[in-house]
C-alpha cells in the first residue's frame, strides 16, 4: 500500500464542471420560525407582551437571513491522484468549490459518499472550499469512486445549496501474488535474454572448462585448470535466451468467496507472473479465456506491457468479450514455442479439452489449479454422493491432464506462488517430444 | 462539546420552564413531551454518526428493527417539538415577565447549540450573528419589560393594548435592524 502523492500546486488544471444548486431552508431556520411563531402565537392569544420578546431574537434572525443573495450555479473541480490502483492502495480525491468572490458569504461541507467496492480511508465529511478525500478500492474492475455532496451555508445559516458531483473511475488492478522463482523452458529460442541455456554463449553463469583453441580470448583461460593439464585451458559459459510466455486466465468460472474466488486468483496469479517474466526480460502475452472466445494480448516486453496484460483483462470483465476463438488463435497470440501458464479452476470441459489441444501442438505448459471451492457440504445421501463425484470428476480432469505432461500445480492464493511452482522452478520445463 | 452544551441547555430549559410545576394536567403533560423531545434530540446528536447500510434487504430483525428505529430519529422534528412543549409548559404559569425573559435566552441558545452541534461547525461559525444576536438580546429584555408594565385599566382591552405596542416595537425592530447591520 503506498501513500498517494499529489504535487501541491495551488489552482487544480482544467475548467471543472458547473452545477446547478438546489437552495432550502435549512433545519435551523424551521426550529428559529418555530420559536418564534409559537412566541407570538401565545403572546396574541394569551395577551402576554413577554411572549412577543422571546420571539424576538428567532424574528430578527430570520429577518437579517432574507437579504441574502443566493448562488445560482456552482463550479466544482475534481482530480483525482491516479486513474489506476491495485486493490488496497490509496487513492486521494482533491475536491474545490469555486464560490467566486464570494467566498465569505459562504460556507462549504462536503460529505463523501464512496462507489461499489471502495472504501474511505479517513473521514467522509469535511469543511472549507477545497479538501481531500482519500480511498481505496477494494476489489478489482473499472470502479467509481462515488459522489461527492456539496453543502453551502450562508452566513446566517438559515439556508443550504445542495448539489453533486461525481467523481472520476479508476482502474482497480488485481493485486498481484507473490512470485519470484521462475518456470524456464528446457529449450529456448535464440534471443538474448537472462535465462542460462544449455548450449555455450556469452553469458555470466559458468558452464565448463574447455582446451583452448586460436581465437579464444584471453582473459577467459583458467589458469589453475592450465596449470593442472599442462595446456592452455579456457573457460566456457552457458549462453543467455529469454522465452515466449503466454499467460492464460480463465475467466468463465468465478466460484468461491468473492475476494478469493477463482477469477480472483486467476487474475492476481496472471498479475504477479506477467510482473515476474517481465522483469527476467522474457515476452509475455496473455489469453483471456472465456466461454469458447478469448481476448489476447500478443507477447511483448518491459513494464509497460504488465499494465497492457492487466487492462487487456479488465476489458474482457466489462463484458461479452469479442475475441478470435481460442482453437484459432493466431500465431502471434501463441508463438511456437512458448511455455504456457493457465491460470484456471478447471471447470470448464472445453478449456480442458483446448488445454489438451495445445498440448498435442507441442506447448510446453503448466496449469495452475486455482479452485479452492466446493460443492456444499449436505448430509442427504445424494448430495454426498454428489459431491464425491463432482470431486472424482475434478480428479479424473487432473489426472488426465497430467497424463498427457501438463503439469497441474494446486494455488491456495494465500501463500506465495513460488511454493506451488517449486517443483518445476528447479529444473527446466520440458516441451512434448523433447528429451529429459 | 457543542453535542453537550445542546443537551445541557436543553435540560435547562425544561427545568427552567417547570419549576415551580403547575398542578395541572396539561402541565404534566408538556413536561412529559418536554423531556421526551429532548432525550430524543440529545440521541439524535449521539448517533449523528452511525451510518446506516445502502441496502436493507435481508437484513437479521434486530438489524432492521435498529435501522427503523434510527431514521425515525433522524426525521422527526425533535427540538421543534421541545421547543413547542417548553413554550406550552411556561405558559401555564401565571405571568412572570424576566424568567419568561431567561427562557428565551435558553431556548435561542439551545436551537444555536443543536445547530452548531449537527453541522460539525465550531462555535465561531456564530460570529457573523453576534451583532443580531445583541439585538434579539435587547428585544428580549423590553419584552420582558413591556409584560412588566403596569395595566392602564382594568379589562382585556389593555393587556390587548400592551400586546400590540410590544409586537409594535419588535416588528420595527425587526424590519429596521437587519439593514443597519
Amino acid at each position: 500500500m503506498s501513500s498517494p502523492s499529489i504535487p501541491n500546486d495551488r489552482a487544480f488544471p482544467g475548467p471543472g464542471s458547473e452545477l446547478e444548486v438546489r437552495w432550502r431552508t435549512s433545519r435551523h431556520a424551521r426550529r428559529l420560525l418555530t420559536l418564534a411563531l409559537a412566541g407570538v402565537f401565545v403572546a396574541t392569544l394569551a395577551r402576554r407582551p413577554e411572549f412577543a420578546g422571546l420571539a424576538a431574537p428567532a424574528l430578527l434572525l430570520l429577518a437579517a437571513g432574507q437579504g441574502q443573495r443566493r448562488l445560482a450555479r456552482l463550479r466544482v473541480k475534481v482530480r483525482a491522484s491516479a486513474g489506476r490502483a491495485f486493490e488496497g492502495e490509496v487513492v486521494a480525491v482533491d475536491v474545490a468549490a469555486d464560490v467566486g468572490s464570494r467566498a465569505d458569504d459562504f460556507a462549504v461541507r462536503w460529505t463523501l459518499h464512496p462507489g461499489r467496492e471502495i472504501d474511505p480511508v479517513g473521514a467522509t465529511d469535511a469543511d472549507g472550499r477545497t479538501t481531500r478525500f482519500t480511498v481505496t478500492p477494494q476489489h478489482w474492475g473499472r470502479r467509481e469512486l462515488g459522489t461527492v455532496d456539496v453543502m453551502l451555508r450562508d452566513r446566517w445559516r438559515l439556508t443550504e445549496g445542495h448539489a453533486t458531483v461525481s467523481l472520476p473511475r479508476v482502474d482497480c488492478y488485481p493485486a498481484p501474488a507473490q512470485q519470484r522463482e521462475l518456470v524456464v523452458l528446457r529449450r529456448l529460442p535464440n534471443r538474448l535474454g537472462e535465462h542460462p541455456a544449455r548450449t555455450a554463449g556469452e553469458g555470466i553463469e559458468f558452464a565448463g572448462v574447455r582446451e583452448y583453441v586460436p581465437g579464444d580470448r584471453q582473459r577467459s583461460i583458467n589458469w589453475p585448470a592450465s596449470t593442472r593439464r599442462g595446456r592452455l585451458q579456457v573457460n566456457t559459459f552457458a549462453a543467455e535466451r529469454s522465452q515466449d510466455v503466454v499467460l492464460i486466465a480463465d475467466a468463465t468460472s468465478d466460484v468461491g468467496e468473492p475476494g478469493s474466488s477463482a477469477l480472483d486468483l486467476a487474475l492476481r496469479g496472471v498479475a504477479a507472473a506477467a510482473r515476474a517474466y517481465t522483469d527476467a526480460r522474457d515476452r509475455v502475452g496473455v489469453v483471456t479465456y472465456q466461454w469458447g472466445t478469448a481476448s489476447w494480448l500478443p507477447p511483448g516486453l518491459g513494464r509497460r506491457q504488465v499494465y497492457r496484460i492487466i487492462d487487456s483483462m479488465l476489458a474482457s470483465d466489462a463484458g461479452w468479450a469479442r475475441g478470435a476463438s481460442v482453437y484459432r488463435l493466431p500465431r502471434a497470440a501463441l508463438p511456437p514455442g512458448a511455455l504456457v501458464v493457465v491460470f484456471s479452476p478447471l471447470l470448464n470441459q472445453r478449456l480442458v479439452e483446448t488445454l489438451r489441444e495445445l498440448r498435442e501442438r507441442g506447448f510446453a505448459m503448466l496449469v495452475v489449479d486455482v479452485l479452492n471451492a466446493e460443492p456444499p457440504n449436505r448430509p442427504r445421501v445424494a448430495d454426498r454422493m454428489a459431491r464425491r463425484i463432482w470431486r472424482m470428476e475434478q480428479d479424473a480432469i487432473r489426472f488426465s491432464l497430467r497424463e498427457l505432461g501438463i503439469s497441474v500445480v494446486h494455488w491456495d492464493g494465500v501463500q506465495s506462488l513460488d511454493l506451488p511452482l517449486a517443483g518445476h522452478t528447479r529444473r527446466p520445463l520440458a516441451a512434448p517430444g523433447t528429451r529429459r | 462539546m457543542t453535542r453537550a452544551a445542546a443537551v445541557l441547555l436543553g435540560a435547562v430549559g425544561v427545568a427552567w420552564a417547570a419549576v415551580p410545576l403547575p398542578g395541572t394536567g396539561a402541565a404534566g403533560f408538556a413536561l412529559f413531551i418536554a423531556i421526551c423531545a429532548v432525550a430524543a434530540g440529545a440521541l439524535r446528536l449521539a448517533l449523528a454518526g452511525v451510518p446506516l447500510p445502502e441496502n436493507s434487504f435481508l437484513l437479521p430483525a434486530p438489524l432492521r428493527a435498529w435501522i427503523r428505529f434510527l431514521e425515525i430519529l433522524r426525521l422527526l422534528p425533535w427540538e421543534e417539538a421541545a421547543v413547542l412543549a417548553i413554550v406550552w409548559l411556561e405558559v401555564q404559569h401565571p405571568a412572570r415577565p424576566w424568567h419568561t425573559a431567561v427562557l428565551g435566552a435558553v431556548l435561542v441558545a439551545y436551537l444555536l447549540a443543536v445547530h452548531l452541534a449537527e453541522s460539525g461547525a465550531p462555535p465561531r461559525a456564530l460570529r457573523p450573528q453576534a451583532r443580531v444576536l445583541a439585538a434579539g438580546a435587547v428585544l428580549l429584555a423590553l419584552g420582558a419589560a413591556a409584560g412588566m408594565l403596569p395595566a392602564t385599566g382594568p379589562g382585556p382591552a389593555s393587556a390587548l393594548l400592551r400586546l400590540v405596542a410590544a409586537v409594535a416595537l419588535i416588528a420595527a425592530a425587526g424590519l429596521v435592524l437587519p439593514s443597519m447591520l
